[in-house]
């Protein structure tokens, strides 16, 4: 600690002089604009003697004898005047191309004004950081550093293995393993082992975890957003995210909403815990550089992720996205119509697929990827280009109602999925609990008992195939597995 | 051996430190012909806009001679000229100073470090 002070004693030391020395230029720019201004005055006066001066034939006046004495005269030829051309060259002219070179030298004075008040402008803004900084380093001022503690959470069982943490861009691979699913078909739902056998509530636990993985990315998102917002360059707040803890340099704005995600968690992500929280913070004034504000993560799985297949999706993530879009959008005045702007941005991979979708039946269905094979289509694959729009409403509800049975596992709900929750239909959801809830839209003629799979737009087609892998009772699960097993659903494997 | 190495310092420094008025000095030398430059221009420019209707006269100490508009002009002219030759000039000096200064930089390093290292034995020695 007192090393970081020395330092910052010597930061701080150095900041004030480059304040000084900015300071300093500032002033001379002052100066400098002083100069000219007066100058330009001179040249003004003078033109309008050179106006007046030909109006008449002589004039009377007291011609200065010496510095002490005047003498009555005459001023005669008032048209004639020798102008100074520069570097001792003189030259006879009439009052009116006088006043013509008068007129380009104001010109060439103006030019120069303007100069010296840009430059002056320039560093005078340049002042004003270095004063901010200097009020950072000096541990006042408006900036806080915001900290995360990471600690080891307490929740018991890690489900599944630990995740490697994604690179902060990039659409996180969700290849979630939810083979243990075809074993658990026969399992009853809510309550079970928490090691190894995926139960309901690891299901669930998992679909948390991954949505929380979107959820890192579509604040990235959001974060992106609100940096360009705040006039921030998106990079510059990207890059800041990447970094596993803030460091305090860059004036990052506290506002309620610029927080970095702790990426550190995202390997933790076996928790199904993490939600961030938005205004959920706690300052503290810490001993150490800057006033931290410390924050900690609510317990909250709330969204529903219906995953249900190697390619996890959000299920919602779509309208995920468009609620948050469009509660940025309101927090910035704009009018949810610009969501749909928003929507059409394309930020992470994952937004190919949500934006590239086949619009059928008025919904729009997300195409297929061309690296998927296409021969699990003929297994109990998904049909998604033929799924019908009712059967697209209906996976729709089944996960609005996921949605709210998540919600009333958990403790604490996010604003976003309260959004969904007045299109819940909880009735539904019971009877069709099984150990994979969702439904299946498949190609064959299957019996409609079957529950569907839920189909999310904006999710990556395959999972949907994926899904059906997983899910259909009907459909014989061991087939599938040795044809695809993710590494998740390896790995547990290897477990066991 | 320290002090040789010393007196060695000694006298590169100063070395380095003519290099460096040199530069300054050509630098400032630079910076007057760049002004004159500047207002001969601007003296081209309202000769040119003059015609031969207005006498034009250059100050030759308390004297102020009639000059040919025409000639004045050759004669701004060729002020430009020389000027421009006189900073291109200058301009290679500066690098030349500036190439030496570095060198000499480098030997003033250099010699340093040997008198560090001298003087870093002798206690040991003693």
């Amino acid at each position: 600690m007192a090393e970081k002070g020395n330092t910052n004693m010597e930061h701080l030391g150095g900041v004030v002089r480059l304040r000084e020395e900015h300071q300093k230029v500032v002033q001379d720019c002052e100066s400098r604009i002083q100069h000219w201004k007066k100058v330009l005055a001179d040249y003004e006066a003078l033109d309008d003697r050179l106006r007046t001066l030909p109006d008449q034939l002589c004039y009377d006046i007291m011609v200065p004898f010496g510095p002490l004495a005047f003498m009555p005269g005459k001023l005669v030829h008032t048209n004639e005047v020798t102008v100074l051309l520069g570097d001792n060259w003189f030259a006879k002219c009439s009052a009116k191309q006088a006043q013509k070179i008068v007129e380009h030298r104001m010109k060439h004075v103006g030019s120069q004004l303007d100069d010296v008040t840009k430059t002056m402008k320039n560093f005078e803004a340049r002042v004003g950081f270095a004063k901010d900084l200097e009020s950072m380093s000096a541990n006042t001022g408006k900036y806080v550093d915001i900290r995360e503690e990471v600690g080891n959470y307490d929740s018991p069982a890690t489900k599944g293995k630990q995740r490697i943490a994604h690179k902060p861009n990039s659409k996180p691979k969700m290849d979630v393993v939810f083979g243990l699913k075809e074993e658990d078909e026969g399992e009853s739902g809510d309550t079970g082992s928490r090691k190894g056998v995926m139960t309901e509530e690891e299901l669930w636990a998992r679909l948390d975890e991954l949505e929380r993985l979107e959820e890192l990315q579509d604040e990235q998102d959001r974060l992106s957003d609100n940096a360009d917002m705040n006039g921030e360059d998106t990079s510059s707040s990207s890059s800041e995210e990447e970094e596993e803890e803030k460091e305090a340099d860059a004036a990052l704005p506290v506002n309620g909403l610029s927080l970095k995600p702790n990426r550190s968690s995202v390997p933790h992500s076996t928790q199904p815990l993490t939600e961030r929280k938005e205004e959920d913070y706690e300052e503290e004034e810490d001993g150490s550089c800057l006033p931290t504000i410390f924050f900690s993560h609510t317990v909250e799985p709330k969204k529903v992720r219906i995953n249900t297949g190697k390619n996890t999706t959000l299920k919602f993530s779509e309208r995920k996205e468009q609620k948050e879009h469009s509660k940025r959008k309101k927090k910035n005045g704009h009018s949810n119509g610009h969501s749909h702007h928003e929507l059409h941005k394309i930020t992470t991979p994952a937004d190919i697929y949500r934006l590239f979708v086949d619009v059928k039946n008025g919904e729009p269905i997300p195409r297929k990827s061309i690296l998927k094979s296409r021969s699990r289509e003929n297994s109990v694959c998904s049909d998604t280009s033929e799924s019908s729009a009712a059967d697209f409403e209906e996976r729709r509800m089944i996960g609005r109602s996921f949605s709210h049975d998540e919600m009333t596992h958990s403790d604490t709900s996010d604003g976003i999925t309260e959004e969904d929750s007045p299109t819940v239909m909880p009735l539904q959801t019971p009877s069709r609990f099984e150990a994979f809830s969702g439904t299946v839209v498949e190609k064959d003629p299957m019996p409609t008992a079957v529950p569907h799979l839920t189909i999310v737009p904006p999710a990556l087609p395959t999972i949907l195939e994926r899904k059906q892998e997983e899910v259909a009772p009907d459909v014989p699960p061991p087939e599938q597995a040795p044809k695809r097993v993710s590494k998740f659903k390896a790995a547990r494997l290897q477990q066991k | 051996m320290a002090e040789a190495i010393q007196k060695k310092l000694k006298a590169e420094v100063e070395k380095y430190t003519q290099t460096q008025k040199d530069v300054s000095k050509s630098v400032s030398a630079r910076q007057k012909l760049e002004t004159q430059m500047a207002e001969n221009n601007i003296v081209k420019e309202e000769l040119d806009l003059l015609d031969s209707s207005n006498t034009v006269f250059k100050l030759i100490g308390p004297v102020l001679v009639k000059q040919d508009l025409d000639e004045a002009k050759a004669t701004v002219a060729k002020r430009l000229e020389y000027i421009n030759g006189e900073i291109q000039r200058y301009e290679t000096l500066l690098k030349d100073y500036h190439k030496k200064s570095e060198q000499q930089r480098e030997v003033l390093t250099s010699l340093q470090q040997d008198l560090q290292k001298a003087q870093g034995l002798t206690p040991g020695k003693v």
